[in-house]
Parts: C-alpha cells; structure tokens; sequence
C-alpha cells in the first residue's frame, strides 16, 4: 500500500469514526446536591436537634405534619439522558433524512426525610427510594441494576407517615 | 503513525464549527440575608414578617403554628455543542426559608439556606 492510499484510507476511517457518533447527545440535569448515606450518618434519632440538622444539610425543600410531630422533606433529582442517532451514518448517502435512534433516560429521583417530634427532636430518618444513581446508557433494551443489600442505606426506623391537606 | 495532514485538517474543521450555550432561568425572588438577620425569634410577629419578606410562596398548617414558606429556584445551563457530540447539563438549585409562628403569630423559628450561592455553569455531564 502506497503512502497516499493510507493517507486515504486514515481520512476515511476517521471521517467514519466521527460520522458514527453524529447526533450523540448526553444531558444530565441536576436538582439540588445528591444527599448520601455517609452525609447523613450524624443524625441520631432522640438526639439530633433541627437546628443540629440544618446546620449541616441545609433547610428542607418542604415541612408538612403527621401524626407524631413533624416532618422535613430534602428533595434531589440526577437526570441523566443519552441519545445516539445512528440514522447519521447513511446520511451522507442518501437523499432521505433516516433516523435510528436509541436513547435512555435515567431519573435519579429521591428525597431524604426526616421526622421530628413537636420539640423538633429526630424521630426517625430514612430516604424515599434508595437509588443509585443511573448510568450514561443509550441502550433502551436492557433491565435497570437493582440495588444490592450492601448498596442501601441502613435502615433507621418505620416508614414515616406525613398527613396531607 | 504521524497523522496525515488530511485528518489533521478534518479534525481542525470539526474541533472549529463546535459551539456553546448558556442558559438561565430563575424562580421567585432572592430573599436578602440582611432581611432574614432582622427576623427575631420571640420577638418579631405575623404581620413584621409579611412586611419585610411580603406574602409567602406557601402556607403551611402545622400542629397548631403557622409556617411561611419562601422560596426561589436558580437554574443555569451550559452546552458544548461539537456538532458530532453534544454535552448539556442543567443544575438546578433552591432556596428556601421557613418562618415558623406560634399560635400567639410570634416567630419561633426562622430556618433558611441559600443554596445558590455555589452554583456554577457546567458542561461536562459526567462525575460529580
């Protein structure tokens, strides 16, 4: 092979390679910092004060009442979208405008809540959905991983009852 | 390998038709430091707070006391649109400030943060 058929042959092949990431599109939205077992690890239920509590995570999204005292919602949301149009590799070719797209949207949604009794003492404390956070994958076809036992955060009482309207 | 001077330049042409974009968008109004310092508890009643911070964004009932709820949403957006990727990522931050009233309309607690102080535009969706 001659110098300037590989000269060719590299120009194609990179011509190739980024034609096939042609409308790859990653967005990842975030609400809010993402609360983890390890930030939370100070709370101690008949101790930790709200003050205690807020010096440290900051004040809730939401406060509503229950049954037993009072409880304080922190809210926190890690989107992650990928999308690759593979539709861009014929198009050069073709007078039509093909799309094949695969694309993934993982939501990331879960909340901390905390339970405080009516002096604003820790009752109880635990988060909503014990997720992890989703990957960049723009496979549509495969099962979302569910968490493993060792993944979840330890459990720090019932299931806290709010009361709404 | 040296790369030829023919990906080379394909690669410069590409790297120089990539483009950025900010965005922004906010919710509510800040609510000032200086103002919220004013608030005392014990001291400061219903109607003090209604005249320093306005209305609340939310009312809440709660055993008894009465709790205003002020909040104001920040979000900024940056993307990196390289025409054969594009990177977007879109933070959103509140803050937030509770004013807790006794059933006398005293204040009992004022709990606030302003989590938008550190919010930055970003671009790499990827990592923390």
């Amino acid at each position: 092979m001659t110098h300037e058929w590989k000269d060719i042959c590299s120009f194609f092949m990179a011509a190739l390679l980024c034609l096939s990431s042609f409308g790859c599109n990653v967005v990842r939205i975030t609400l809010n910092t993402s609360i983890t077992p390890a930030d939370v690890s100070f709370i101690v239920p008949g101790q930790t004060t709200l003050a205690e509590v807020v010096a440290k995570l900051g004040a809730p999204d939401s406060i509503a009442a229950s049954d037993t005292g009072i409880v304080a919602t922190y809210r926190f949301l890690d989107l992650k979208y990928s999308r690759v149009n593979f539709g861009w590799l014929v198009k050069p070719w073709t007078p039509i405008d093909p799309d094949l797209i695969f694309s993934r949207t993982g939501l990331g949604v879960d909340a901390f809540e905390v339970l405080y009794d009516p002096k604003w003492v820790v009752l109880h404390q635990g988060f909503q959905r014990h997720l992890i956070r989703p990957p960049f994958h723009p496979y549509p076809f495969q099962q979302s991983r569910g968490s493993t036992p060792h993944e979840l955060p330890p459990f720090s009482g019932p299931a806290i009852m709010t009361s709404h309207g | 390998m040296k790369p030829s001077r023919r990906v080379l330049g394909f690669l410069a042409i590409v790297l120089l038709l990539q483009g950025c974009a900010f965005s922004r968008g906010t919710l509510g109004d800040e609510v000032q430091s200086e103002v919220i310092a004013t608030i005392q508890k014990g001291t400061t009643t219903k109607e003090e707070v209604l005249h320093l911070l306005g209305a609340p964004d939310r009312l809440l009932p709660l055993n008894g006391r009465d709790v205003f709820q002020y909040y104001r949403y920040d979000a900024k957006a940056g993307s990196l649109l390289l025409i054969i990727l594009n990177f977007t990522r879109l933070s959103i931050k509140s803050d937030d400030l509770f004013v807790i009233l006794n059933r006398d309309g005293i204040v009992e607690d004022v709990i606030s943060s302003k989590r938008t102080d550190g919010l930055k535009f970003q671009f790499w969706p990827f990592g923390d």
